[in-house]
């Protein structure tokens, strides 16, 4: 695809850090500020590891996915 | 006697044609003219692409049926068998010069097993945190949109009204030929 610019494993990675991330904010691990932070920061790696691109390697003109088109 | 339309002389083409409906003004179709012509290259000798400039030929337009531009449409032995209205990645123009090409429609692009498995993943994980915490609905809703993305090529329903979702879609990504 051509948008995709993540690695497999860049994504997998990505998207256990964004469900961890979500369980520490939402399950209660971490309360006060930084909880609310984390419940809406853990999207970020998620969506970009689901979607397989991320704006920022778009930006600098990076990606760990070498072989895709 | 009048001329011959375009999908009458691609009757008599020796191969099939691809049919560019563009204009100088509109910007989708310069976006796309660089794909079209590495496809062009790459096709060639097999597939022929003739431009229309949508200004100079209001008729042909017309004929042709288009409602907005850019709009590509393969003809192979003078029966239009693919059409494409807006613009999109070399990924969405290719199947049109395979469908002129090979007289078959492109085989449907599911998404891969690797991705299917992570948005399944994924969504369970947020779905199963949503019923933990709360339940917190936003989770829940959210989880069950990365479900239904993982499972949605293979979904009846969606299949059958994506095509209209994705023309009340592409109506924003293409411009109306001044005709």
């Amino acid at each position: 695809m051509k948008y995709v610019n993540e690695a497999g494993w860049d994504r997998i990675v990505r998207v256990v850090l964004g469900i961890a991330l979500l369980y520490l904010g939402w399950a209660g691990m971490v309360t006060g500020g930084w909880g609310t932070f984390l419940k809406i920061i853990g999207f970020l790696p998620l969506l970009t590891g689901l979607v397989g691109f991320c704006p920022a390697y778009a930006l600098f003109k990076f990606r760990t996915n070498k072989t895709a088109a | 006697m009048t001329d011959p339309t375009l999908a009458e002389r691609s009757a008599t083409h020796p191969r099939p044609v691809i049919v560019d409906v563009w204009a100088p003004w509109c910007a989708p179709c310069h976006r796309m003219a660089p794909i079209v012509e590495r496809l062009a290259g790459e096709y060639e000798g097999r597939v022929d692409v003739w431009k229309v400039n949508a200004d100079e030929q209001p008729d042909e337009v017309r004929r042709l049926r288009v409602l907005g531009i850019p709009t590509m449409i393969a003809f192979r032995g003078g029966q239009e068998v693919s059409r494409k209205v807006g613009a999109g990645s070399e990924a969405d123009v290719r199947p049109l010069f395979e469908t002129a090409f090979s007289g078959q429609a492109p085989a449907r692009r599911g998404i891969p097993s690797d991705d299917r498995l992570l948005r399944l993943a994924a969504g369970t994980a947020l779905v199963m945190l949503g019923l933990t915490s709360g339940p917190s609905l936003l989770l829940l809703a959210v989880g069950g949109i990365v479900l239904f993305t993982a499972i949605a090529d293979r979904c009846p329903v969606w299949q059958a009204i994506r095509p209209r979702l994705a023309a009340l879609i592409g109506r924003g990504s293409t411009a109306s030929p001044e005709v």
